[in-house]
């Protein structure tokens, strides 16, 4: 029996009206609760692939010219080693103590354990000191069991964002940042990532998980930032 | 009706999963080491080092600067190797047992072991070429790369993780008064400054695969179930708009 004074058409409306309003109201409720979800990096940036990688890195915005302007004029010549000691990016609100870490028994990088170091950064003992040749690789968890870590923001990260990290003997150092990558760790690119086509140059690699699939609750990715030195001072 | 089709289509859109960026298409081949060459026995320079291993074919690519430039008037040749059999590990000072201030290449055999690849710039890479000066980068600073055969003896170290790279020839002015005036240990006609360590590097594999900075705690799994909570109502009810429309088209 139709309700008197509605034609079908109309009822056919009005369902899909009250399906549309309870998925918005769904969909709003994710986007509210997305604010206290990490952000998710965006692709960013340009990164000098390996000679021998083929294809190609995706290449995102940015242009190496801008990059090399902000740079300034010359690179500051590259330090001897001195672990780093604490690590800030004041874009994103980071300022942190930085450990030392080393390669877990399986062979992955080993990443903070349970403890007072669980919501620190870590630099991997085997790469560079920042500020040597190379890249110097410093990690940190975006959530543990109890919440937002360390590197929770990263995603939020820009080409051309500062960030600066102190050394045990005093020096220093800010590195720029160039670019932005989220990778799957299925098909994660080591020898870009701990290596990379300037072996010269004092560079900097943060990582952090990315991209959560809720059907294994693992993240699947890795994001990394990509940053070289552009300068050096003393703490004096 | 269509208008409404207008507003639903842009919300499933929305309610698709985020697409994850695209990565590389390929993982790495071959086994990935690395070294950080740190210096000792005063000399002021660092460097970095990448080995990338196919079967016994090695890919290397190496920097370092901030060495001795000069030597007699020339360019100051750096012979480097990587050493095998030794404990893997660069010697400290206390490799020093001549006490003049310096660790000879023979005084820090114990920790890295003796050479098992040269890693000159052309020619032959056996331990036979290791103090050939012709063939060894030279000056204050190297970009190299070469991809060379290495023996079955390396390829076993670089495993066990026991391959030390070293770069060979210190500035002899910052070198103690005793040490400048002794002979090299390797080649008598040279200085000890010549052949001895000024960068050394163990070889680690690289970290393999990626990182576990994640637990998902934040990472919305209740959202997930909200997406699909919205996804399942557009179903739904898109099933019972088209249910009623073919009623009617039936009752037509
Ligand atoms: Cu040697």
């Amino acid at each position: 029996m139709p309700t008197p004074g509605w034609s079908p058409g109309r009822k056919v409306a009005l369902v899909l009206a009250l399906v549309a309003v309870a998925a918005a109201a769904v969909l709003g409720i994710v986007v509210v609760r997305a604010q206290v979800s990490a952000p998710e990096p965006t692709s960013a940036g340009r990164i000098d692939p390996l000679p021998s990688s083929s294809p190609s890195l995706p290449v995102g915005t940015g242009s190496a010219g801008a990059d090399a302007g902000d740079a300034g004029p010359a690179a500051p010549a590259p330090l001897g080693p001195s672990r780093p000691t604490t690590i800030s990016i004041p874009a994103i609100g980071v300022s942190t103590t930085v450990n030392p870490i080393g390669l877990a028994a399986d062979g992955s990088l080993a990443v903070p354990q349970p403890g007072p170091h669980l919501n620190e950064a870590a630099w991997f003992t085997n790469s560079p000191s920042p500020g040597q040749p190379g890249p110097a690789i410093i990690e940190g968890h975006v959530d543990t069991d109890t919440g937002p870590s360390v590197f929770f923001r990263l995603g939020d990260i820009h080409p051309g964002d500062r960030v600066i990290v102190h050394r045990a003997d005093g020096h220093v150092l800010t590195f720029h940042v160039d670019a932005v990558r989220d990778f799957l760790k299925a098909t994660f690119p080591t020898r870009l990532v701990y290596g990379g086509r300037d072996l010269s140059e004092p560079s900097l690699r943060l990582i952090t998980c990315s991209d959560f699939d809720a059907s294994i609750h693992h993240h699947i990715g890795n994001e990394v930032v990509f940053a070289h030195l552009v300068h050096t001072a003393d703490a004096s | 009706m269509h208008k409404v089709l207008r507003i639903l289509v842009p919300l499933a859109a929305a309610a698709a999963p985020l697409a994850l960026a695209a990565g590389p298409a390929t993982a790495d081949s071959g086994s990935s080491y690395q070294a950080t060459l740190n210096p000792l026995n005063h000399q002021s320079g660092s460097g970095m080092l990448m080995l990338t291993l196919n079967g016994n074919t090695a890919k290397v690519t190496e920097s370092w600067s901030g060495l001795a430039g000069q030597f007699n008037g020339a360019p100051f040749p750096h012979v480097q190797h990587i050493h095998i059999g030794g404990q893997g590990v660069c010697p400290t000072a206390s490799a020093d047992k001549n006490g003049d201030g310096v660790v000879s290449t023979t005084e820090g055999a114990p920790a890295y072991g003796p050479i098992g690849t040269t890693l000159s710039v052309t020619g032959d890479t056996s331990p036979a070429a290791g103090t050939d000066i012709k063939i060894a980068p030279s000056g204050t600073s190297t970009h190299y790369s070469r991809t060379i055969t290495l023996d079955p003896k390396v390829v076993q170290s670089l495993k066990n993780d026991t391959a030390v790279v070293v770069v060979h020839g210190d500035d002899p002015t910052t070198l103690s008064k005793k040490a400048q005036g002794e002979k090299s240990d390797l080649v008598p006609s040279l200085p000890l400054a010549a052949t001895s360590p000024a960068l050394c590097g163990a070889l680690h594999a690289m970290p393999a695969g990626g990182v576990s900075t994640g637990t998902g705690s934040t990472a919305g799994m209740e959202d997930s179930g909200l997406l699909l909570l919205a996804g399942g109502l557009l179903v739904a009810g898109t099933g019972t708009a088209l249910f009623t429309v073919r009623r009617r088209s039936v009752k037509a």
